[in-house]
């Protein structure tokens, strides 16, 4: 505290001799420091003096920062012509601090002369600079001069305060080179020449106005910074008679009296991602050439080589470029890979076995051929003289075909085979199949599942302790490739390409020290996608009108492209669309609750779970009806018309009475009239109880001993009781005509008038006539002649059922007759029997009478009827009335 | 009592002389591991820095020599037989480690008038492209380099002693001379430098296995 106010009074005294002169004539006020550049973070003290007035004090003074005013608690007066205030910085942004008068006349008036202001301008210290880097590149056979490094910047900095960083670059006892940059990188020249073997000092100062640091020095041997291009002409060089080793060589531009390099050494063969490195020890020398030893014979080797400063240099080159040679050949170092095919025979107890090699793993050499034998296994010591069958190599596959065979179910047999390069023989590989029956257990629980772009295998080994190793076959759209694997395996992945959306079927063989076992299979697929082919849906039949049977066609294996999980079949009528998923093994499906008449489109989808396929639309139209439906109606309906008919005809026979009764109400039977009894003393009651059956035919049964009771008789066939028939001399008919024809007004009980009239085509209106007269009852011999009457009698009654009725009618009448028949002997002995007969041939046809033929007759009859109704005489008065029903 | 007495001087004396031998011992091996750092330190970089150096220049001014020829026409073989005066002595002198790298130091620093003439009277003669003039300004910029590191040698090696300049011995420069006599002088300074290089890479592997050799049989003993 007492040094800082010793440093103000020091600056009033400063103040008081310095600053007068100049602000003397701006203004009243001035501050202590000016223009300061300050750290964010930190505070500041300010003060401000009057000068060369007296008018205020510092009592009088005020601060103002960023347009407020500061409170009065960061105020100390020092005098009373000076004023501190100290502030906190804090925002990065550079802004004016004043000194103002609290006097506002005094302010005005003095025109701005009690304000000062200084200009606060903000920063940071700069940060350290850290991983600072420098290298210097070759050129030719030299290394530039320009030395190029960079820095890590470290703080942060403002725009009013900003940072450079100079680079320094020292030759030690020599010189100082050094540039300067705002970025965190420069190049400095060091010289006219790079100082090899001179210690250089190396290192970055940040500087600004409120500070500056230094980063750490580098202080290392020139060389140290040396970056190298890479060894040139880099040449790799075989020899004969080293097949698994190569030489390389190479030269680079730097001699070592300049920079002394150390070199990096890595080679792979050729195809394959890892590099091999040569340890740094063998190359840590200043060599020119190495020998790589341990490579495999004939196999293509890339090579690359890189240097960097031997004595501890920071940086390596890049890799060369890349040499290339094949190493030599050398004698086939494992046994060539022996497999069989085994496919059906000629016979059912026969197998084909077909022979196929690959190259030895370590061929070695370009395999020009393979030999093979075959034998017995069990008699193989036996044939050691058998001969070798040479087979040149596939120059087109990697599977040479070797031999095909014929074997019979029940024998076993032993392939051996060596493969030959140009520097020699293999040794003998050898695979056994044995006997149908007698193959060797599979492995068990075999599983195939695909994985980063792998097919892997897994299974659980039999339980055997002659399991020697395993072949994993997979075949594909014929083409047959395996691998194999060593007896401890219990998955695997299959290493040769592999196609994806192809199906592979993948076998597991356990071998049996050279006998082949029972494979176990599974089918699977890389990577499945949607099938390349569409199915085909069509229906099996014709729609019904329900139900329709689709039918699609299975995608082809090879189209597939994935397992079908399965399939979706769609069908709709336009409105909405329904879907029905079916298992991957159905290849039909009965749409049902199909609307009939309806036309549907129909489609499917395959699917697989790498995508899914549809097929083209198929559209059909369901049926009205239903097969059998049309038949069914057709023949209910027969049924019931036939029902109908028979209950009809049944219950026409069987209320043939009731039906007659409606239909043919009784009909008075003019013979047995008995109008002449319709007078008050004949009571009618009495006669209600005569067989009405015999109504529609009467017999006039002129029996002069009976006489009465056939008047009994037409007492009951008369229902013309009712009123409207009790009319006298009244008579109706068909249309007006009667056969009685009267000219007179008839009335009948017809009142619809013209409709009534319009049904006589079919009934027939039956006249009745009744002659009551004296004769008529006066066929009684006893009884007195009384006044004839004419009644007529109508009725409704449809003549054709008459006609159709004719035959029972005439049964009835003949039954009726033969319920008279012996009253005829009475006729017979009547005065006049020819007269009865007579009348008897009028009676029959009297009720049975064709229309035609009584209109035929009708008019001569009128007129008789005219001629004889007045006649008094009974015989004479009778027969007109026969006569009178002809017409009808 | 006398000889009591004599017992109690005689006891006080060999106290102090055990003291004294204690004191003289802890000295001496001190000082002998001071002298080990010392030397340890100058068998280091510095050293091997100066020595690589040499070596590189010297290398250089044997191509240098070959670009010379080169570049300077037909009997370029001839320029460099003829024996031309003035031009320092690329023998280094003196007995002790000090005298020849004082020696050393001094050769190099006659040497460096004689390479600017050349450079100056080869400027003349080559275009400005020439490797002739790049391999000149090389060597000549190495010789003062090397002339700092002897220097430097010297300071770590015999810090109290300081180098003596080659005070009264003024380097002569030749008078002005034809373009022969510049071909022939620029040869014999070059041929008479890589003499005094090899001269002193000599002396430097001599130092070398004086200083790493010592500093081996010092850790054998220690």
């Amino acid at each position: 505290m007492g040094s800082g106010r010793a440093l103000q009074l020091l600056a009033l005294a400063f103040l008081g001799s310095a600053l007068p002169a100049r602000v003397e004539a701006d203004s009243y006020l001035a501050i202590v420091p000016q223009s300061p550049v300050l750290e964010v973070g930190t505070n500041f003290t300010a003060t401000c003096v009057i000068i060369n007035t007296s008018e205020v004090t510092a009592d009088d003074l005020y601060w103002i920062l960023f347009e407020t005013t500061v409170p009065v608690e960061q105020y100390t007066k020092i005098n009373e012509s000076a004023l501190n205030v100290t502030v906190a910085i804090t925002r990065e942004e550079s802004e004016w601090l004043f000194c103002q008068c609290k006097k506002d006349v005094l302010f005005f008036q003095n025109n701005g002369k009690l304000v000062h202001g200084i200009y606060l301008q903000k920063g940071y210290v700069p940060g350290k600079p850290e991983n600072l880097s420098c290298e210097a590149v070759q050129q030719q056979q030299y290394i530039s001069t320009n030395f190029s490094c960079k820095w890590q910047l470290v703080g942060r900095q403002t725009a009013a305060v900003p940072t450079s960083y100079t680079l320094y670059a020292a030759v030690l006892f020599m010189q100082i080179y050094n540039e300067t940059t705002q970025t965190n990188r420069a190049n400095v020249k060091l010289g006219d020449t790079f100082p090899h073997h001179m210690t250089l000092e190396v290192w970055v100062e940040a500087h600004n106005k409120l500070g500056k640091i230094e980063s750490e020095h580098l202080k290392e041997d020139s060389g140290w910074f040396v970056k190298p291009d890479p060894p040139s002409d880099v040449k790799v060089f075989s020899e004969k008679s080293f097949p698994t080793s190569l030489l390389i060589n190479w030269t680079h531009l730097i001699p070592k009296e300049r920079v002394k390099l150390t070199y990096q050494i890595r080679y792979r063969q050729n195809g394959t991602q890892n590099w091999t490195y040569v340890p740094p020890r063998d190359t840590a020398t200043d060599i020119k050439s190495f020998r790589l030893q341990g490579l495999q014979p004939y196999q293509v080797y890339e090579t690359q080589v890189s240097c960097k400063n031997a004595r501890q240099g920071l940086y390596w080159s890049t890799w060369s470029t890349t040499a290339t040679k094949r190493t030599p050949e050398a004698r086939p170092a494992s046994i060539p890979d022996l497999w069989r095919i085994i496919a059906e025979g000629d016979s059912a107890s026969e197998r084909r076995v077909h022979f196929i090699c690959k190259d030895p793993v370590l061929a070695n050499g370009r395999i020009i051929k393979f030999d093979i034998k075959i034998q017995d296994p069990k008699e193989k010591v036996k044939n050691r003289s058998l001969e070798w069958d040479s087979i040149p190599r596939s120059s087109q596959r990697t599977i040479t075909d070797l031999k095909q065979i014929h074997l019979a179910d029940q024998k076993s047999v032993q392939a051996i085979v060596t493969a030959t390069n140009s520097v020699g023989k293999s040794a003998e590989a050898s695979l056994v199949i044995s006997e149908k029956a007698r193959e060797r257990p599979p492995v068990e629980e075999l599983k195939v599942w695909p994985h980063s772009g792998q097919l892997w295998l897994e299974w659980k080994p039999p339980i055997s302790t002659e399991l020697s190793e395993y072949v994993v076959e997979w075949v594909s759209e014929g083409q047959t490739d395996w691998q194999k694997e060593k007896r401890n395996t219990r998955s695997t992945a299959i290493k040769g390409p592999l196609e994806k959306f192809v199906c592979y079927k993948v076998s597991v063989y356990p071998i049996y020290k050279g006998w082949v076992g029972k494979p176990a299979s599974k089918e699977a697929y890389l990577e499945q996608g949607a099938p390349s082919e569409r199915p085909v849906v069509r229906l099996q039949d014709k729609p019904g009108r329900n139900q329709a049977l689709l039918v699609w066609t299975e995608i082809p294996q090879g189209s597939r492209r994935g397992f079908i999980t399965n399939y979706t079949i769609f069908y709709t009528s336009g409105s909405e669309t329904h879907e029905i998923t079916v298992p991957a093994n159905t290849t039909s499906y009965t749409l049902k609750s199909l609307s009939g008449n309806t036309k549907y489109d129909t489609w499917i989808k395959a699917s697989t779970i790498g995508g899914s396929v549809t097929s083209f639309n198929h559209s059909f139209t369901t049926l009205i009806y239903a097969p059998g439906e049309m038949e069914f109606i057709v023949v209910g309906v027969s049924m019931c018309f036939l029902f109908i008919v028979v209950m009809t005809m049944l219950l026409c026979v069987y209320k043939k009475d009731v039906i007659k009764e409606n239909f043919w109400p009784p009909i008075p039977d003019p013979g047995e009239s008995t109008i002449g009894n319709w007078s008050p003393e004949y009571p009618l009651k009495a006669e209600t109880q005569k067989d009405s059956g015999l109504s529609g035919i009467s017999v006039l049964d002129v029996d002069v001993g009976d006489g009465k009771c056939v008047f009994e008789e037409d007492k009951a066939g008369l229902p013309l009781k009712k009123d409207k028939y009790l009319s006298e001399e009244h008579s109706s008919g068909i249309g007006g005509s009667s056969c009685m024809s009267s000219p007179r007004q008839s009335v009948s009980d017809s009142d619809e008038g013209g409709d009534m009239a319009d049904t006589t085509a079919s009934t027939v209106q039956y006249s009745s006539v009744v002659a009551a007269s004296s004769g008529y009852k006066g066929q009684t011999p006893n009884a007195p002649p009384q006044q004839a009457f004419f009644s007529r009698s109508e009725s409704t009654q449809p003549l054709l059922d008459s006609e159709e009725n004719q035959d029972m009618l005439l049964q009835e009448g003949s039954r009726q007759s033969k319920r008279f028949p012996p009253r005829q002997p009475r006729f017979t002995d009547s005065a006049d029997s020819a007269g009865i007969a007579e009348q008897q041939e009028l009676l029959e046809p009297l009720d049975f009478c064709p229309l035609g033929e009584d209109s035929e007759h009708a008019t001569p009859v009128d007129g008789q009827a005219a001629d004889w109704l007045p006649a008094p005489a009974p015989l004479s008065s009778y027969m007109p009335q026969l006569g009178g029903y002809r017409p009808q | 009592m006398n000889g009591h007495v004599k017992s109690m001087n005689f006891q006080q004396f060999m106290e102090q002389a055990t003291t004294l031998l204690s004191l003289l011992l802890v000295m001496a091996v001190y000082s002998t591991r001071t002298v080990a750092a010392s030397r340890n330190q100058q068998c280091g970089n510095p050293l091997q820095q100066t020595l690589k150096l040499s070596r590189l220049i010297q290398k250089e001014t044997v191509d240098l020599i070959k670009t010379y020829k080169v570049s300077q026409g037909e009997m370029s073989e001839l320029f460099c037989k003829v024996s031309v005066n003035n031009i320092p002595d690329p023998n280094i002198s003196g007995m002790e480690t000090s005298e020849k790298i004082v020696s050393i130091y001094t050769h190099l620093q006659d040497f460096l008038p004689h390479f600017n003439r050349v450079y100056d009277q080869q400027t003349d003669l080559q275009s400005s492209t020439s490797p002739l003039l790049t391999e000149l300004n090389n060597v000549r910029a190495r010789s003062i380099n090397l002339a700092a590191h002897i220097n430097n040698l010297y300071q770590s090696l015999f810090p109290n002693v300081p180098v003596p300049e080659p005070a009264g011995r003024p380097t002569t420069l030749p008078p002005p001379q034809n373009v022969f006599q510049q071909k022939v002088y620029g040869c014999v300074v070059l041929k008479t430098y890589k003499e005094l290089l090899l001269n002193v890479s000599r002396e430097l592997r001599i130092l070398k296995s004086k200083m790493c050799t010592r500093r081996i049989q010092k850790k054998h003993f220690f």
